[in-house]
């Protein structure tokens, strides 16, 4: 004959207990293959959002790793330089233009200096050599046709304009356009995340609908019925969030070389909330739609 | 019926789906607070129906069912959930979820009223005993027989201490012992104060174990009468 052992009932209780998932409320429905599966769709599609991004930032930096503000010189030879106050006129008439001024000699020798790195040259020697430069701001919003009225004013007074610094100008407009771009492709591919996430939320509620419906005919409320799925939505959006992010980083690491080799810093942990929050966000909206219209038989009004 | 106070009163009673069928009409009738009731009549008499009305499932089309003081016609959407809180229902086929321990299935009434494991333990442990269930707690409903199920949904009715258990053909798919043990149960919740209607078709049940007859014919109540044990 054998007692009961009332130490391993209890462990035996304790285990129940740790096992047991009461309906609704804040208890999440179990975790499936249905959820993974979607977790997997929503983290390879936030991590293509988030390569669009990366991108983006590694252009941004690309382009502001030149100068701190991108200005355009115009510069005028020494057989030429009657013409720079003519020049610096017609530069100031150009609409779009904010300013304009003569870099002066000074200035020159300075920037000649830092340049040259402090290697025992004398920089003065070089800047006798140097054109006379006019600095040019660009005003904001900036005029579609400013490049080109520049480039024709300092034609017209025997100038030269710096191309790589308009070529500069164009890639900032260039990623001005990619990047709303890249909004318009984050909206879309959230919206179809959302509408992931809702149809994976609706299978399990198919799955669930005689606990949805027992719950209603015991007079629970709608929150508490449709808080799981709310939560499981969050749960997944935030999980393949979290996912992508993960993602993001051997591709940073494979590419150090080339980032080195344009002077740019990919950072993975500015996009880590954006992954963790829009993840979130997008599967709590799948969860609402989901759950927006949960019908059980007898709930019909 | 009788004079104590009635649980549900219901007057000039109708309800029409929107197919246009007239599942009951013109129902007048009492029930007294503490009373056990058989609800009986054939297939399509309207006895699920007035049982599904009895929890706000359904609302009158006309006429008026007032359930433990509340009119279910008017009665908003809190109200319903506040009546169905206070009301056991035992369900045709009993529905029990089948992927839930038994534990999990009786707790779900005080559950959906926001009750934790810790509270709930004791308090479904105490009904499991009074099904005699109480060595089932962690199990599955499939691994048992179909009384025992019975009696787990009997358990699930019983956990809010209602003052009102609506059963929906409880013995429906029982032996007649199995069929006795479920009915000796329900009696003694009524012994206990708590009125209990059940929809039936086992008339030989009502042998055995005494009640109000009502029966009711193509949507209208035939009769309302005092059935002694014999």
């Amino acid at each position: 004959m054998s007692k009961a052992n009332p130490s391993a009932s209890s462990k035996q209780l304790e285990a129940h207990k740790s096992s047991m998932r009461l309906p609704g409320g804040w208890q999440l429905p179990p975790f499936g293959v249905h959820q993974v599966l979607a977790v997997a769709i929503v983290a390879v599609a936030l991590w293509s959002v988030s390569l669009v991004w990366l991108a983006l930032q590694g252009g941004e930096q690309w382009v502001g790793s030149w100068q701190e503000q991108v200005k355009v010189h115009v510069y005028v030879d020494e057989q030429y330089k009657d013409n720079v106050n003519a020049l610096l006129e017609s530069l100031q008439d150009v609409d779009g233009v904010e300013d304009v001024r003569q870099v002066s000699l000074e200035e020159a020798r300075d920037w000649m200096e830092k340049w040259l790195g402090g290697g025992g040259l004398d920089a003065g020697n070089f800047t006798k050599h140097l054109p006379t430069s006019l600095e040019v701001t660009l005003a904001e919003p900036k005029v579609d046709t400013v490049l080109d009225d520049i480039r024709d004013a300092a034609v017209s007074q025997s100038g030269e304009v710096n191309e790589d610094e308009l070529q500069l100008v164009q890639a900032g407009d260039v990623l001005g356009t990619i990047r709303s771009l890249a909004w318009f492709a984050t909206l879309v591919l959230a919206l179809a995340m959302a509408l992931i996430v809702s149809n994976t939320l609706r299978m399990i509620l198919l799955a669930r609908a005689d606990e949805v419906h027992l719950m209603r005919l015991m007079g629970a409320k709608e929150w508490f019925v449709r808080l799981p799925f709310i939560l499981e939505g969050l749960l997944l959006g935030g999980g393949a969030g979290f996912v992508a992010w993960l993602l993001v980083w051997p591709l940073i690491w494979f590419t150090s070389d080339w980032q080195m080799n344009l002077g740019i810093d990919l950072s993975g942990w500015s996009l880590f909330l954006p992954l963790l929050l829009g993840g979130a966000l997008v599967g709590g909206l799948g969860a609402i739609i989901a759950t927006a219209n949960i019908v059980s038989p007898e709930t019909e009004s | 019926m009788s004079e104590s106070k009635p649980i549900i009163h219901m007057s000039n009673l109708m309800m029409r789906y929107q197919t246009g069928k007239v599942a009951l009409s013109g129902i007048n009738m009492e029930i007294p607070q503490g009373s056990f009731v058989y609800l009986i009549g054939e297939s399509g008499a309207g006895k699920s129906t007035l049982l599904k009305m009895m929890y706000g499932g359904l609302r009158p089309t006309s006429g008026q069912l007032e359930v433990q003081d509340m009119a279910i016609r008017g009665a908003s959407e809190r109200q319903i959930r506040e009546l169905r809180q206070r009301t056991g229902i035992i369900f045709q086929g009993n529905r029990l979820l089948k992927p839930r321990t038994v534990f999990e299935n009786v707790a779900l009434p005080l559950r959906v009223q926001g009750w934790n494991a810790e509270r709930l333990l004791p308090r479904v442990k105490k009904v499991l005993s009074f099904v005699g269930l109480e060595d089932r707690l962690w199990s599955y409903p499939e691994t048992l027989s179909g009384g025992e199920q019975q009696r787990v949904a009997i358990a699930r009715a019983m956990l809010s201490n209602p003052t009102l258990i609506l059963a929906d053909e409880p013995t429906g798919n029982l032996d007649d012992d199995t069929a006795r043990h479920v009915l000796d149960l329900l009696m003694a919740l009524n012994k206990l104060g708590t009125t209990v209607i059940m929809a039936t078709h086992d008339l030989h049940l009502l042998t055995s174990h005494p009640g109000l007859v009502v029966q009711l014919h193509q949507g209208a109540l035939v009769t309302g009468q005092k059935h002694e044990q014999s």
